[in-house]
């Protein structure tokens, strides 16, 4: 559109503006982050692309705000805390400007909540209850593994052929614990045992 | 822009406040995973959030010479040059001593030899014990008292 025409005039396309909602407000300050970027949430997932545009169904880092796709963390990172993808989100590249009374505040609001978190310290460590917290977490896993086994075994006989060989395999290796099995059964091995694909 | 020093910073010991840190471990803060996800959009309060949190001071490590989060968080308020109030009252604090230590580093960096002395020298009575990141990556135990003497006494502290 006009930055077609602006190209082929050789001038730099026009700065973004905000769209949607926060067009027409003044720019509000940059403030810092509350949550982490989640830059590892999507790593080993398999999705079926659903490209809304040529953007997103790029494989890396999509920012939705700016319909952009980047291949790198750190570029995305410097992306998302860039002046263009700023502006979209309706706020300014400068900081808040603060004053001493700021500061001092802040130092009275933290020495608080360290005083609350030391106090929760102090309360909550009651050795008898901790011995009664352990026991219990040891049934649930007692629990939880004698219904793995009864899961598997029920599975098996499902199977049936090399039951007997398979069951056996398992049992030996398999005491190291649930979490071995449930990562096999993400990677896509239910069981040492044929599969019903086969 | 997020690299930038504060419009309204004023020039110290006749440079840009951020080149108080060389170039190249300044660089390699700027490229660091904390800086551009945690410092980014920071103001004086969330660096004393983020202070607070420290466990470790130190410079850059490693073969990589990846920076410590103190050295980021120093590099911040660098560029954001809280003025000598703020700064008297985090080092005056005593509740948190890696915010201390912090506070101190950039007194010692941005503050003349007649302002240094009369701050730092009586808090050579602050006897607790600091976590050091050493540049092979290694911690070791330094206690503010000896952090502040090898302020006053060295030419150059973590590096």
């Amino acid at each position: 559109e006009e930055d077609e025409q602006r190209r082929r005039k050789g001038l730099k396309p026009l700065a973004r503006q905000s769209t949607g909602v926060a067009a027409g407000k003044p720019r509000e300050l940059l403030q810092a982050r509350k949550q982490t970027v989640n830059l590892e949430g999507m790593v080993g997932k398999v999705q079926v692309v659903q490209a809304s545009s040529a953007a997103s169904g790029q494989p890396g880092f999509y920012c939705s705000v700016c319909d952009v796709t980047v291949k790198d963390s750190l570029t995305y990172l410097d992306h998302i805390n860039g002046k263009n993808h700023q502006r979209m989100l309706n706020r300014g590249m400068k900081v808040a400007s603060e004053t001493v009374d700021d500061v001092l505040a802040k130092l009275e609001s933290l020495r608080r909540i360290h005083r609350q978190r030391l106090e929760q310290r102090s309360i909550e460590y009651d050795f008898h209850e901790q011995v009664k917290r352990q026991e219990l977490l040891k049934e649930e896993k007692k629990q939880r593994r004698k219904r793995a086994q009864a899961h598997k075994k029920s599975k098996q006989r499902q199977q049936g052929g090399d039951a007997e060989t398979s069951s056996g395999v398992h049992n030996g290796g398999g005491r190291g614990g649930d979490d071995d099995d449930d990562m096999l059964a993400m990677m896509g091995f239910a069981s040492f045992g044929a599969s019903k694909r086969a | 822009m997020a690299n930038r020093t504060v419009n309204t910073a004023l020039y110290v010991h006749g440079t840009n406040p951020q080149y108080l840190i060389d170039k190249t471990c300044r660089q390699r803060i700027y490229d660091s995973l904390y800086w551009k996800e945690h410092c980014f959009g920071l103001t004086v309060t969330g660096v004393m959030e983020k202070a607070v949190d420290l466990t470790a001071i130190g410079g850059c490590f490693g073969s990589t010479n990846r920076p410590t989060e103190f050295i980021c968080l120093l590099l911040k308020l660098l560029q954001l040059q809280p003025d000598r109030q703020m700064v008297d009252a985090l080092v005056d604090q005593e509740d948190f001593k890696y915010l201390r230590a912090l506070a101190l580093v950039y007194f010692r960096l941005t503050e003349k030899p007649k302002e240094i002395y009369p701050k730092l020298e009586p808090l050579y009575k602050d006897y607790r014990k600091l976590r050091q990141r050493l540049y092979s990556g290694k911690h070791e135990i330094i206690c503010v008292d000896e952090l502040i003497d090898k302020l006053l006494t060295e030419q150059s502290v973590f590096s």
